[in-house]
């Protein structure tokens, strides 16, 4: 029986190409946007799970109360570590690292950048990674070993055993590789390359608990939870840091979580990249219901087709279950069709999906998993498209059908299908698919118009013409920084330059130090800093609203401050240039007050901000090019450097660069609701493109007897397009509400929005309108050109 | 054994009311071959289909072979034709996308028929169509006389009690026409009870009895010697 419905489907696919084509093609896309989809989201549910013990391994944060709020800090100060280790019996290890250096390393000619940490001796006690040589945790343990993963070992020996050799560090320190890792997988929040002990970088100030910049991991000991360990830890701020941090209070999150819940708002996890995974998961079962509508559209509007054998099937001896059967079989192996030309397209597009969402996604065919997940996804495809056809079409009786032939069959298939108003159905679905395709269009136009808004938007600080080179090896030696600025800003493609320890576009660094003469006892205050070199507001062009910049001819300025209008604010300054304050230097004066600058993404409000004057203590030398120079700047940028720093190869990177990398999330959401929203509208337009064809073949005669009668061209047009029209204006008013509730809630997340205007759903509505015109207008069209007399023939 | 008892069919929209077949008695005996006629819209074929266990009656009773059947669900009416009645149809109503063997094969496959008897049965019932040179082609590729050969051929195959026909040569010329009506005969002849309706004198007789209807009523019998 079941050749018979192979057999029976193969011919019915072969009879109409067409349709069939439409259907497998309009399900292939859907499905192979649901693979990629999946594939991604698969990866993204995997991060880190790959940790031996991954469950019992958490990340800690440290809540303050803050105003009311409860602020959390995702950077822990360094003595944390040593407290837990001490304290927490219900922790069986705990680790802390820095944020990650990029150092040069060397061994003879071999030379390369390459990242990693300098972490506590504990690490692998955390996290016990995989090991190809040498034992990692006796490793770590020695401050004149290096710990580095396969790849490292492979590029700097390629002639051997890594472990016992000699490794130099920028030029300077040289360590022995006590172990070899295996390379870390690209779902690891942890990216590294090497490993150092702490001791060798720790330096007075990260021993102080006011000073938050590195990571604490912890394992718990078995049979322990988050909450009996949150409990435990809950004494070690009002015990170790000190009256002024006593309120802190460290919470766990289990590194599973890292990736994907990373945002906290009043002292609780409340989401992050998981809502990308859930949108686009949506996206995923969206663009394969759009297929899936395609086909159930096709499907009932074919009916008339198959109803005679419906009928004759029924006659002799098929029951209705042995027809749905039959029918649902017919959508699988469609279905089945679909998947095999999706697995193609996926082979085909996912090199430029791996490089614009930065994965490494693959097709593995060997895996069972992936076969699972297409055998499942034909499954789900062929049930959701056939499931309607297959009750209708069994659901047709034989007597209403088999009478007669010719124009009697169809006039009785006609009377069935208005008797079950699968037409009504098939407008629903019409209707459906494109709210869902409007819904795209209006996410593209305004997701679009927020990216745009960012690009373009006044931060208040250059970050055009503005680059920036990391400062490493000579230039970073105290000494030499400032000399090397001065040289710089010589250079007459050069406007200015300065030294900052991170990028004004991104300040990571907060503190909660900050004190002045009449400040309330009970304030708790959370300001931003940042240490900066000479000219840091005339080579960013921040507006200084009072006072002056720091100047490298005024030694005072190493205990003075710059600060911006919001911590002026904060501190209830309405004239803070002269006034008194005290940061980590010591006291000093205000020396100048600069207008608010975006130093975060825009979803973050303007904080509180000082900065301290130390061109020393910096990461980076950032310099404004003269406009229209900046490939002269770069090249006596080079030439400076290499004469500076003759051992490390020069590198550059433009400020605006770093800007647009804030916002890659959203960049993917837009790339992502780009494509899905044209694939959407295609797919719809398809299965319009048929049912139009379709209707038309349905309304030959009509047509034929409006034509004999007077009708114009234009009038038929107009008869055969203006249905289709309606549907997509109801989907226009239904789409509407739903997509302005879900980019609100989106546009939300940014503090600074561009808010939806009417007009982006007016363009969606003439563009769903416009192109659902076109697609029905051809069929309309050829319809409304047909001799009259021909079409009459016909019937 | 087919007995009808008043048998009434009334189709209602919400306008209308239009009474198709009203009190019909009518006994057929097995091995019969019955013509129905009647000018259009007396109610042939929706008698037809009732007998044919297609539809229901809306009043009356139905005894078909010692079962009461007028008021069976379609579900148990499909169990109970299955393999009792075979149908052929004015326009053969053959499955286009099948080819002839196919078509015949269709209601063993439905009766689970094993493989190998399937075959039997299938050729068997082309052979004695003559029909078995055409076993590959499809429905389209067929002139007229064929494809009711053809049908004639699926309605036998199961080897049914009862064979219904509306209008069997209805869409042929005579020459196809007088062999269909002949392999009627030739079924009949062979014990299977045959019910026809039809347009056309001549074809009423070859039938045994000829049942006239006007206006959903038997008006005469005529039997044939």
């Amino acid at each position: 029986m079941f050749r018979n419905y192979v057999k029976i489907a193969f011919r019915s696919l072969m009879k109409n190409k067409l349709f069939s084509s439409i259907n497998v093609f309009g399900l292939a896309l859907g499905m192979s946007c649901s693979l990629l989809i999946g594939l991604w989201v698969k990866d993204e549910l995997s991060y880190d799970r790959f940790l031996p013990d991954a469950e019992s391994i958490h990340y800690v944060r440290v809540n303050f109360p803050y105003n009311g709020e409860t602020v959390t800090n995702t950077v822990t100060p360094g003595p944390l570590q040593e407290a837990i280790a001490k304290d927490v019996p219900e922790v069986a290890a705990v680790t802390k690292i820095n944020f990650g250096n990029e150092v040069l390393m060397k061994v003879g000619e071999i030379t390369a950048k390459e990242k990693g940490h300098y972490a506590s001796a504990d690490f692998f006690g955390v996290f016990d990674l995989p090991a190809v040589y040498g034992n990692p945790k006796t490793a770590l343990a020695q401050p004149n070993q290096i710990v580095i993963t396969r790849k490292v070992a492979e590029k700097f020996f390629p002639n051997g055993l890594a472990v016992g050799k000699t490794l130099q560090l920028d030029n300077n320190k040289f360590y022995v590789v006590g172990a070899v890792l295996e390379n870390l997988p690209t779902n690891s929040s942890l990216q590294f390359d090497w490993l150092v002990n702490w001791k060798v970088y720790e330096e007075g100030w990260m021993k102080t608990w006011g000073n938050n910049s590195f990571q604490t991991f912890v394992r718990l000991k078995p049979r322990t939870t988050l909450a009996q360990t949150e409990v435990a830890m809950a004494d070690i701020y009002p015990r170790f840091a000190g009256k002024n941090f006593e309120t802190g209070r460290p919470v766990l999150q289990p590194i599973t979580d890292l990736h994907l819940h990373s945002d906290y708002k009043n002292g609780k996890s409340v989401g992050g990249r998981i809502e990308y995974v859930r949108i686009f998961s949506i996206v995923a079962l969206f663009m394969l219901l759009i297929a899936c509508i395609n086909f159930m559209n096709l499907a009932t509007a074919q009916s008339a087709m198959r109803a005679k054998e419906v009928g004759v099937r029924k006659v002799v001896g098929a029951l209705r279950s042995s027809l749905i059967g039959q029918f649902l079989s017919e959508s699988m192996i469609t279905s089945g069709l679909a998947v095999v030309l999706a697995l193609g397209l996926v082979w085909y597009v996912l090199p430029t999906f791996n490089a614009t969402f930065e994965k490494q996604l693959t097709l593995d065919l060997t895996e069972p998993t992936l076969w699972l997940a297409i055998g499942g996804l034909v499954l789900l495809t062929g049930f959701l498209s056939g499931s309607y056809p297959a009750l209708f079409l069994s659901s047709l009786q034989p007597i209403k059908i088999l009478k007669g032939s010719g124009p009697a069959l169809r006039l009785q298939t006609s009377s069935v299908r208005s008797f079950l108003s699968p037409a009504l159905f098939r407008r629903a679905l019409v209707v459906f698919q494109f709210s869902l395709s409007i819904f795209l269009i209006v996410g593209m136009l305004a997701i679009g118009r927020q990216m745009n808004y960012m690009r373009t938007k006044n931060l208040g600080l250059d970050r055009e013409n503005v680059v920036y080179i990391p400062l490493e090896g000579e230039i970073a030696q105290p000494k030499k920084v400032e000399a090397f600025r001065q040289e710089v800003m010589r250079q007459p493609a050069i406007a200015s330059a300065t030294t900052a320890m991170s990028l004004p576009v991104n300040v990571q660094s907060t503190s909660g130090d900050l004190n002045w003469p009449g400040k309330d006892p009970n304030l708790q205050t959370n300001v931003s800093c940042m240490f900066v070199g000479g000219d840091f507001t005339k080579t960013m062009n921040i507006k200084l609203v009072d006072g002056r910049d720091f100047r490298t001819d005024s030694p005072a300025d190493s205990t003075n401050y710059l600060i911006n209008e919001a911590a002026a604010k904060l501190m209830g300054m309405k004239d803070p240039v002269g006034k008194d304050v005290q940061f980590w230097p010591g006291k000093g004066k205000v020396i100048g007050l600069m207008k608010d600058f975006h130093l975060n993404s825009l979803h973050q409000t303007i904080t509180p901000l000082i900065l301290c004057f130390d061109s020393r203590n910096t990461s980076y030398l950032l310099v404004k090019t003269r406009a229209g120079q900046a490939p002269t700047a770069i090249a006596d940028l080079e030439k400076l450097a290499k004469q500076f720093n003759p051992n490390y190869p020069f590198t550059y990177h433009f400020l605006d660069e770093e800007f647009e990398s804030l916002y890659r999330s959203e960049q993917q959401v837009n790339t992502l609701v780009n494509y899905f929203g044209f694939l959407a509208i295609l797919i719809s337009c398809l299965g319009l493109f048929a049912l139009a064809a379709f209707t038309a073949e349905q309304r030959t005669k009509e047509i034929g007897v409006r034509k004999v009668l007077g009708a114009s061209v234009t009038n038929i047009v107009g008869l055969l397009s203006k249905d289709f029209l309606k549907l997509v204006m109801i989907a226009l008013i239904l789409s509407t509400p739903l997509a302005w509730w879900s980019l609100s809630k989106w546009l939300e997340t940014f503090a600074y929005r561009e808010n939806l205007s009417w007009w982006i759903f007016g363009v969606a509505g003439v563009l769903a309108v416009a192109i659902a015109f076109l697609t029905v207008s051809y069929q309309s069209i050829k319809a409304a050109m047909m001799n009259p007399v021909k079409s009459l023939r016909s019937e | 054994m087919i007995q009808t008892i008043n048998l009434q069919k009334l189709f209602s929209t919400e306008e209308v009311e239009t009474t198709a077949l009203n009190g019909i008695n009518m006994d057929v005996k097995d091995g019969e071959f019955v013509a129905i006629m009647g000018p259009s819209g007396c109610g042939k074929s929706t008698l037809l289909n009732i007998l044919g266990l297609l539809d229901n009656p809306s009043e009356g009773e139905y005894n078909f072979y010692g079962t009461e059947v007028a008021k069976m669900t379609e579900r148990q009416r499909a169990q109970l034709r299955k393999g009792s009645i075979g149908f052929v149809f004015q326009s053969f109503n053959l499955i286009d996308e099948l080819t002839v063997y196919e078509n015949v094969e269709l209601p063993l496959l439905y009766l689970k028929t094993p493989p190998d008897e399937r075959k039997k049965r299938v050729e068997e019932a082309l052979e004695r169509m003559s029909i078995m040179h055409r076993r590959n082609h499809f429905p389209q590729q067929l002139s007229g006389g064929q494809q009711q050969r053809t049908a004639i051929a699926r309605a036998v195959v199961a080897k049914p009690k009862l064979i219904l026909a509306d209008e069997p040569t209805g869409n042929l010329d005579s020459k196809n026409g007088e062999e269909v009506m002949k392999l009627l005969g030739e079924l009949n002849d062979e014990g299977t009870t045959i019910i026809m309706v039809t347009h056309s004198p001549y074809d009423a007789g070859f039938a045994h009895r000829i049942v006239n209807l006007f206006d959903g009523k038997v008006v005469t019998e005529n039997f044939h010697v």
